[in-house]
């Protein structure tokens, strides 16, 4: 087993809420020592969120469960950067790392002495990321964007919803996860291009264009058709049925029924014919009206209700087997309850069993990968606020005295 | 000025979203990508669309033009054994392999890891599945609404009507295989990363399922509260949605007390804001029935864009919702240069979103269109494999390319 690819490179992240945090978070399940820069005077908004372990809000401090599920692996430093005694540490601890990360509105890294002229004196190869909502450049660098925003303005809300009824947002935030994703690759692609030519950069990235490569297929299609994309709820332009279907309720919380559905998605008329044997309806499989991707198409809402009055008949669970068993794409809606029960994940050991400080011990989502021959593996839960600082300062070379006198000046707060 | 993956070479055999998009990635930071795709047939997302009319195309497919720039198109039967032995010289010649083979199909081409190792063992090899390569769900077969489910994002989707018959609602697009690809290639950097300091290859495998599962960030409520959300519960705070206004729709978010106030500034301050049942964000939610439709009706006179400028002059966060058209014409997009125009010998000129960052040491770049179905065939076969001229036209006349 080799060691995790980016062992021994520190990551500086300065990141807030969501994007910024993520994308670290990726980097620290490669192996980096990502150390987060906190200040309780004004800590990240997902540490004052909810859940709470027992439904009892925490203390920022500990941090509610959308930022312990986003700041695993790290490391925590508390540091007033708007003292000079805290900013001189953060320059420090820059000085000892390969990159850093941030997700603040465009301009505030700057504001805050730590822009890149500033960093590369420090040290002359480092890489900054900048990933702001709308990027360095252009007439809305200044936006205030929120994850629900950026869905809107990469086109995914307009299309998203039911014909005739308000467009609607998709789901959780799928920009934050997203952009942050492209911004931890994007790191990788530039500390592989520090390795190899000694040189660092200032990358500016923008979470809007990094959420819109998620809808090029759209931007290509609509100048090829002269056609915006429609929403038409869970159906597909080019598969029929495709959609979610009510089934049986199942046990959710002990004691508690939840309506509980199934996603099912036709790709081809031979499987149609399948799932007309399933249903033990192979007349259907010859009705002139279901017989085409063009007549399921036309006849969309008799053909989702047959199949519905099916599978209200059975279990989700059910339904995937007998279909999956027919090569039909079905899985049930997952609740959260069944993500962390799910055999496959779980037999995948995807969940990582952590205890936090403050909260004990829980599961957590891991790593979405395996290596075959790299020990992949979350080795520490999030950090409670400045959890390191003592540690890291230590590990920069600062003395107990010293260490003494930043506290006393407030620069650690 | 140096690529960051100048001289990696990258063998893509990927269908649909997941791979091909990995591998664009990676083509988009400078790898040489060949894509190999099936004889005849080729790409499934050739015949996806959107098309030019209502006729499929496979060469005028949105989404096959978009995944696919940057890559050297070639076919090959890896049903065949004269197909196997020719992945067999590919793959001796590649650094990473990137693919999104159904993993029964894997079993049945004998394209484990196990036996591409054999062949060139400091290969890194990337295997995309919905459910795994391990794993009850193994071969599952799954399109992206199945993935976006199976990961826990579905359920809680949709929220908002209160409307029990409302099933869980999928987004617009394919989030869950885009996401999926992306996660591909943060682990195949890794990977990438790992190769330059040891030499030695890896197998990198990547369930769709799960990263989606490490995306949906309210996931906690469940082991910490033991509580299961649904999309039913209604309790967003508000104002949280998108509202009709002039030329098109507008995001109306103002939840802090401070973007509250300037919206009513915005409005004019009505009379109506003033009163106590409006005081507050937990007031505003609690009140939202009788809120909303006095928040709809100023709304609905404004122009989108206008509105949306003032309210970020004030530090509210609203946002248009775009439409592809927007996107295209977007002034902040065009002044960045997002859009990148490429040529492509049979769909013609098209813009494509461009870089997903502006990298100056190591630039992203994008320099062409996707491939027509098997346009590298003599060039790949040719100069990297050295076949002869007869033995490609052989293999064309068997069917094998």
């Amino acid at each position: 087993m080799a060691g995790k690819p980016l062992a021994g490179i520190r990551i500086v992240d300065l990141g807030w809420v969501w994007s910024g945090p993520y994308a670290c978070m990726m980097l620290a399940h490669l192996g980096a020592d990502v150390i987060r820069v906190e200040s309780s005077l004004r800590p990240c908004l997902l540490r004052i969120l909810p859940p709470w372990p027992g439904g009892v809000p925490g203390s920022a401090s500990a941090g509610g469960g959308t930022f312990t599920n986003n700041n695993l692996g790290k490391r925590s430093i508390s540091l007033d950067l708007k003292t000079p005694d805290g900013l001189e540490v953060a320059r420090r601890l820059i000085a000892s790392s390969e990159a850093v990360v941030n997700n603040y509105a465009a301009g505030v890294i700057e504001r805050l002495g730590l822009g890149y002229k500033n960093l590369r004196k420090l040290k002359d190869d480092i890489i900054l990321v900048c990933l702001s909502g709308m990027g360095d450049t252009g007439p809305y660098r200044e936006f205030v964007a929120y994850g629900q925003g950026q869905a809107a303005m990469s086109g995914f809300t307009r299309f998203t919803g039911v014909p005739g009824r308000p467009p609607k947002t998709a789901g959780f935030v799928l920009a934050d996860p997203v952009a942050g994703a492209h911004g931890a690759f994007a790191v990788l692609a530039a500390l592989r291009h520090k390795r190899k030519t000694g040189q660092g950069q200032f990358v500016d990235m923008s979470q809007w264009e990094a959420t819109l490569q998620m809808v090029g297929d759209a931007v290509v299609g609509y100048q090829l058709s002269g056609l915006e994309p429609q929403a038409m709820g869970n159906r597909h332009p080019q598969m029929s049925p495709h959609g979610l279907f009510r089934c049986k309720d199942a046990e959710g919380e002990p004691g508690k029924l939840l309506d509980a559905w199934v996603s099912i998605a036709v790709a081809d008329d031979s499987q149609w014919c399948r799932l007309c044997e399933a249903m033990d309806a192979r007349a259907l499989a010859s009705d002139k009206r279901f017989g085409t991707l063009q007549a399921r198409k036309s006849n969309e809402t008799e053909l989702e209700a047959i199949i519905g009055a099916w599978t209200r008949q059975k279990s989700a669970r059910a339904v995937t087997e007998r279909l999956q068993g027919l090569g039909i794409a079905t899985f049930p809606s997952s609740t959260h309850l069944d993500v962390f029960e799910d055999s496959n994940l779980r037999e995948r050991d995807f969940f990582a069993e952590l205890t936090h400080p403050a909260h004990g011990r829980h599961a957590y989502p891991g790593v979405p990968w395996r290596m075959n021959d790299t020990v992949v593996s979350v080795d520490r839960p999030a950090p409670t606020l400045g959890q390191h600082t003592e540690e890291v300062l230590d590990e920069l070379g600062y003395s107990r005295g010293e260490i003494e006198r930043l506290h006393s000046v407030g620069a650690l707060k | 000025m140096t690529s960051a993956l100048a001289g990696i070479r990258v063998l893509e055999i990927g269908e649909m979203i997941t791979a091909p998009y990995a591998a664009k990635m990676l083509g988009d930071m400078g790898a040489e990508v060949i894509k190999l795709e099936r004889p005849q047939a080729g790409d499934r997302a050739r015949h996806m669309g959107p098309f030019p009319t209502e006729e499929v195309d496979p060469e005028r497919s949105g989404l096959f033009l978009y995944l696919n720039t940057n890559k050297q198109g070639i076919t090959l039967d890896l049903a065949s054994d004269k197909g196997r032995e020719i992945l067999g010289g590919l793959l001796k010649r590649v650094d990473v392999v990137l693919h999104n083979i159904h993993p029964p199909e894997m079993d049945r081409i004998g394209l484990t890891y196990a036996a591409v190792r054999m062949i060139n063992p400091s290969v890194v090899m990337t295997s995309i599945s919905p459910f795994g390569l391990h794993g009850p769900y193994r071969n599952y077969v799954a399109e992206d609404l199945t993935t976006w489910n199976a990961g826990g994002a579905g359920y809680t989707n949709g929220a908002g009507d209160g409307d029990p018959d409302m099933p869980p609602l999928r987004p617009f697009g394919s989030p869950s295989s885009y996401a999926g690809g992306a996660h591909a290639a943060i682990a195949t950097m890794g990977a990438i990363i790992g190769r330059d300091m040891s030499g030695e290859g890896q197998h990198v495998e990547v369930a769709v399922q799960a990263v989606v599962a490490a995306m949906a960030g309210n996931i906690m409520a469940w082991p910490y509260t033991g509580k299961v959300q649904t999309r039913l519960v209604h309790n967003l705070t508000q104002p949280l949605e998108a509202m009709e206004a002039k030329g098109g729709w507008i995001w109306i978010q103002a939840l802090e007390e401070h973007q509250w106030q300037k919206f009513v500034e915005l409005m004019g301050s009505p009379a109506w804001a003033t009163k106590p049942e409006y005081s507050n964000k937990i007031e505003r939610t609690a009140n939202w029935a009788q809120l909303r439709p006095l928040v709809w009706e100023w709304v609905s006179r404004q122009d989108v864009l206008d509105l949306c400028l003032r309210a970020q002059a004030s530090r509210v966060p609203f946002a248009p919702l775009s439409t592809m058209k927007t996107l295209l014409e977007s002034p902040h997009l065009d002044e960045r240069q997002f859009f990148v125009a490429l040529d492509h010998p049979v769909a013609g000129q098209l813009k494509y979103p461009g870089a997903l960052a502006k990298f100056p040491a190591c630039p992203w770049n994008a320099h062409d269109a996707a491939p027509t179905l098997g346009q590298h065939n003599e060039t790949v076969y040719r100069d990297l494999l050295k076949l002869s001229s007869n033995e490609i036209a052989g293999l064309r006349r068997a069917g094998v390319i």
